[in-house]
């Protein structure tokens, strides 16, 4: 841990700066949003895989944020960095005040109220059409985009989104191996031993949740301002479903799991395009299989192969 | 306001309440025998909405909806019994950690699974069964009768299911399965069994609420998600694991909506269940009927 891991992780660094040169800007879209899904993949990871919450309102956090950005560039005129930074402080608010009333209770009280949010705030844009245009989608101006009409190649938004996603995977990787993260484990392990050891369960429970409702905000205001087009659908349920796809098929509870299983079921189901809802089938039941019987995913590929080396090596 | 309209307002929304608590008490009947909240509910839901769509317009015809009902919802029954014997029931013979987690993920997986397998299978299109019954007046007021038969019928589905639940002794063992799994093994109960009995009577009050409203709120892939969403509502206002909590739960919401739907504005009909939502769990976090439960 520490040092040589980010050491390691330098050539991936180089690699992911130099990628959009040698992509069309086809592959170059596909990255971004896949970058976006990491940060949501990798806050929802940390909240369910780590502390042991389930929260089913990431998407819907995104979608506030994202929301915010556009509203304020639409109506106000607000310059776009103020409107992405102001779409994660909305989400943060949000997620303090759900956090606040339901954090207390037990475990399924959240998933409960998390999802009840998450339908409420769809029907909400899609009813409140003055404002938000509800299911007409909401565009945002052209030179009202965090990049205005020069942005016409995604080269802008690929490195801005890169950033995005670098520096809140570090603060991440801080948390985990910080006191909060320890503590956060000892509450997905056991609540009440946690809280007889001495941790504050709510305090930390909060603050996990309303962090990662920070960045999912954030990512979120970003993803409007690349898009320049939003709609309710990206409340549906569908958004939260595939976000758990992802962490579960990358490896649920392991920080790299999210990181690798992103863009990988993203892209496979952009690649697959074309079978329709059969991939989807697909994808859940291969979850239900790693979930039933393997719940490393993609990361535990290198020990499922150690594991199974000396039953298939012939004697 | 016009008194008349407003009276009808509160009749359409106690019959559909109705249908809201038939979901809710599937949900808290699941929930409080097997500790675990079955978040595909609404696709069975939309299951018991196909089924009954298929059997009514192909086979029996509208005029004997009530004959379909059954055969949906026994039907639905099977398919929830087949889903527990394979997904759930490895839960509770050890050999997965973390039983919560695993739950949620397996029931969420399923619901995606059966979501898009409905498009594979009936293409993305909506289908609309035809009215069970003609217009009825209740004195001068009109009512959808397929709204009025929903009613009745979902009234009379939690008064046997009541009547199974108090009086029987398979109700008992329910009862007893939810206070102590451990104990009941002691007098003999096989909790796993009463865990898949559970788990089927559960999905089928699920898929009789789809039945029931499917020429109502028609039959589509996704059918079952704002259903769903009302049940959960309810089950948290009225107290998780509590079926005086559901009904009381279910009705204050009907009232809610309808209230906020004639005062404030329509179209956020939908909305202000989750407002009750949030301020049910500032006054009284764990529901109206709630216990507060030993965690230790």
């Amino acid at each position: 841990m520490g040092i040589k891991t980010y050491i390691s992780s330098i050539p991936i660094l180089l690699l992911l700066i130099a990628l959009p040169h040698f992509l069309s800007s086809y592959m170059i879209h596909l990255a971004i949003i896949s970058y976006y899904y990491v940060i949501l993949a990798v806050c929802w990871n940390l909240l369910a895989g780590y502390t042991g919450q389930f929260s089913l309102a990431q998407h819907a956090f995104a979608a506030i944020g994202a929301y915010t950005a556009a509203l304020l560039a639409v109506h106000l005129n607000i310059h776009p960095i103020f409107g992405i930074a102001s779409g994660g402080l909305v989400a943060t608010g949000w997620s303090l005040l759900i956090g606040r009333l339901v954090l207390k209770m037990r475990a399924i009280y959240l998933a409960l109220a998390t999802w009840a949010f998450a339908e409420s705030s769809r029907l909400f844009i899609a009813m409140e059409y003055e404002w938000t245009r509800g299911d007409l989608g909401l565009p945002i101006p052209f030179n009202m985009m965090l990049y205005g009409p020069k942005a016409l190649t995604p080269y802008h938004y690929y490195y801005t989104m890169l950033i995005m996603m670098v520096s809140i995977l570090l603060i991440i990787y801080k948390i985990i191996n910080s006191k909060i993260g320890l503590f956060a484990r000892s509450i997905r392990e056991d609540e009440v031993a946690a809280r007889m050891m001495g941790v504050d369960v709510v305090k930390v429970k909060l603050f996990i949740f309303s962090i990662t409702g920070l960045f999912s905000g954030l990512a979120g205001g970003l993803y409007a301002h690349y898009m320049g087009l939003l709609s309710p659908s990206l409340i549906s349920f569908y958004e939260m479903a595939i976000i758990i796809i992802m962490v579960i098929i990358g490896g649920f509870g392991t920080f790299w799991g999210p990181i690798i299983g992103a863009p990988f079921i993203y892209i496979l189901s952009e690649m697959t395009r074309a079978y329709g809802e059969i991939r989807m089938v697909v994808f859940a039941a291969v979850v239900i299989i790693i979930i039933r019987f393997f719940n490393r995913g993609l990361t535990g590929l290198p020990l499922l192969f150690k594991r199974l080396l000396p039953i298939l090596r012939p004697r | 306001m016009d008194p008349i309209l407003l009276t009808q307002f509160f009749i359409s929304g106690i019959m559909i309440s109705v249908l809201y608590i038939l979901m809710a008490i599937g949900i808290t009947f699941i929930y409080s025998i097997m500790k675990m909240i079955n978040w595909a509910m609404g696709e069975f839901y939309m299951i018991g909405g196909y089924l009954q769509y298929l059997l009514v317009t192909a086979i029996f015809g509208v005029q004997y909806w009530f004959i379909a009902l059954p055969i949906a919802m026994f039907s639905t029954f099977i398919i929830g019994v087949g889903f527990q014997r394979i997904l759930l029931k490895p839960m509770f013979l050890g050999g997965i950690e973390r039983r919560d987690d695993y739950a949620t993920i397996v029931t969420i997986a399923l619901m995606v699974l059966l979501r898009n397998l409905a498009v594979v299978i009936g293409g993305p299109y909506i289908y609309s069964t035809p009215d069970y019954f003609p217009p009825v007046h209740l004195g001068p007021l009109p009512v959808n009768g397929s709204r009025f038969v929903a009613f009745i019928s979902a009234f009379i589905i939690l008064i046997i299911f009541y009547i199974i639940v108090k009086k029987t002794w398979i109700g008992l063992a329910f009862q007893a399965t939810a206070q102590n799994r451990i104990g009941v093994e002691a007098i003999g109960i096989n909790p796993l069994k009463i865990d898949q009995l559970t788990f089927g009577i559960g999905v089928a009050l699920a898929a009789a609420a789809g039945a029931l409203l499917a020429p109502v709120f028609l039959v589509y892939p996704e059918s079952g998600s704002i259903s769903t969403m009302k049940g959960f509502e309810i089950i948290v206002i009225g107290g998780l694991g509590s079926i005086p909590g559901a009904v009381v739960g279910g009705f204050l919401l009907g009232m809610v909506e309808t209230l906020g739907s004639v005062f404030i504005n329509p179209s956020f009909r939908d909305i202000y269940g989750f407002l009750l939502l949030m301020l049910i769990l500032a006054i009284k976090p764990v529901g109206l009927f709630g216990e507060k439960v030993r965690v230790a």
